[in-house]
């Protein structure tokens, strides 16, 4: 642990407690049965600040295991996070059949346009780097999945509770961040990577314990219960409706062009 | 730094951005007119005032006074009139505003939507808005494009009535659902989120 500052230290304890009293609310409010991923996720963060003591406590033979170690439990906890933001995105447009279907493809239309946009701009020359770089297309990937998600609840006016918006919303917030700390610390820092490797601990962290904050104030009461009217049984009014719709709103706007380009002889 | 991490960047404060606006109260920041919270406003449409606003820019009156030699009469009126054509116009675009979420209200209510279908209402939303905006442009620079508004206001008037029965309907199948979930929930007691 030495090789962090004082400062790190006592953020990465700070953090750590953050995490203790979000895992303490979810279960003291009984909202663990309803979100055990995301319980799970803080879990196996509280977790994996242990296995870091242990990893960088330890003297490694070789000096680049600890950050294997560091980064590999890093991965497990990102893959949990995205489960997590599915199972509140589920719970979200649950009622909503037909919006959630849409969303499914919607998610996977930009996260692969965005993975395609991350192999691009990682083609740099900082090898030592790599782990940052992908840490950073993760979270880049994530946060438009999120937000497109976000905005399609938005655009079809679904009713989201705070708590689910907080929750959803701290995660977008915390990718968000680690995006700009990965981008402006390669920027700035390449040429000496451990003061990189600290600032980076120290920014991150910080973001983490805000996200952390947001989640406890949306966590500190009991979920709401779901109340909302569920989809139609039949999806024949849709099928019926939408496409003549789409065919007079196209008529609309035909019209209206037309009164732009007929202007002049109308009067 | 250079061009990609500029790019990444700026991608990441657009979401940022994105995130404080989608996670905004949306009522409490609508205006007041884009609602459907009563019922009586779906029954009463801008678009049914249309016949009143034709009389009120009628140009046989402009016609009159400009023969009569009242030029300072002539231009008040015109003045008038442009502002009584903007102020319809834009509860015309209220009122295309207020059927096109309805539109979307019935997808949201479908077990099944169709993204191909959802993506082209989107777009029509968009052209919509630019035309309205052009449009109004050419109002508050004097043009009064009558004929054309009148079709428009048909065309508002004939969607919504399509749109109403179909809210209708899904309404009563919704009703029926619930009534059916909250049977099944005396009975069986299922645990609903």
């Amino acid at each position: 642990m030495s090789r962090f500052p004082l400062p790190v230290l006592w953020l990465w304890a700070f953090s750590a407690l953050t995490q203790l009293f979000v895992l303490a609310l979810l279960f003291l409010k009984g909202n663990f049965r309803k979100l055990p991923y995301f319980t799970f996720y803080i879990a196996l963060n509280i977790c994996q600040a242990g296995f870091l003591v242990f990893v960088y406590t330890h003297a490694w033979s070789n000096p680049s295991t600890s950050d294997t170690l560091a980064w590999t439990s890093e991965c497990i906890t990102l893959v949990i996070q995205a489960l997590a933001t599915t199972e509140i995105l589920e719970i979200t447009l649950r009622p909503y059949q037909g919006i959630w279907g849409l969303g499914w493809r919607a998610l996977t239309v930009t996260s692969g346009t965005v993975v395609l946009l991350v192999v691009v701009a990682a083609r740099g020359h900082w090898a030592w780097a790599r782990w940052f770089e992908l840490d950073r297309g993760y979270h880049l990937t994530f946060a438009t999945a999120l937000i497109a998600c976000l905005l399609l609840v938005r655009y079809y006016s679904i009713p989201v509770p705070f708590v689910y918006k907080m929750l959803l919303g701290g995660f977008c917030f915390f990718s968000c961040s680690e995006i700009i700390v990965n981008t402006l610390l390669q920027a700035y820092f390449k040429e000496d990577f451990f003061v990189h490797r600290a600032a980076w601990q120290l920014l991150t962290m910080s973001c983490f314990i805000v996200t952390l904050t947001v989640w406890a104030v949306a966590l500190r009461r009991a979920l709401p219960v779901d109340d909302r009217k569920p989809a139609s049984p039949s999806d024949a009014d849709y099928q019926r409706l939408s496409p003549e719709i789409n065919e007079d709103l196209r008529r609309l706007n035909e019209k209206l062009l037309r009164l732009w380009k007929l202007e002049g002889r109308e009067q | 730094m250079n061009s990609a991490l500029i790019l990444l960047i700026g991608l990441a404060l657009l979401i940022l951005l994105l995130l404080v606006w989608v996670l905004r109260d949306p009522r409490k920041h609508a205006s007041p007119d884009s609602g459907l919270d009563s019922a009586e406003e779906l029954g009463q449409r801008h678009v049914n005032y249309f016949p009143q606003v034709r009389q009120a820019l009628a140009a046989e009156d402009l016609v009159f006074l400009s023969s009569r030699g009242t030029t300072q009469l002539v231009r008040r009126m015109r003045k008038e009139r442009r502002k009584i054509a903007l102020d319809y116009l834009s509860c015309l675009r209220a009122d295309f505003l207020r059927l096109w979420r309805l539109a979307r209200v019935i997808a949201s209510m479908s077990p099944q939507v169709g993204a191909a279908e959802e993506l082209a209402r989107l777009r029509l939303g968009l052209t919509f808005s630019l035309h309205y905006e052009l449009i109004r442009l050419k109002f508050v620079l004097g043009f009064a494009p009558l004929p054309e508004l009148g079709s428009l206001s048909d065309a508002v008037s004939r969607l919504s009535i399509r749109l109403e029965t179909a809210m209708n309907n899904l309404g009563e199948r919704a009703a029926l659902a619930a009534r059916l979930a909250s049977s099944l929930d005396d009975g069986h007691g299922l645990d609903t989120p």
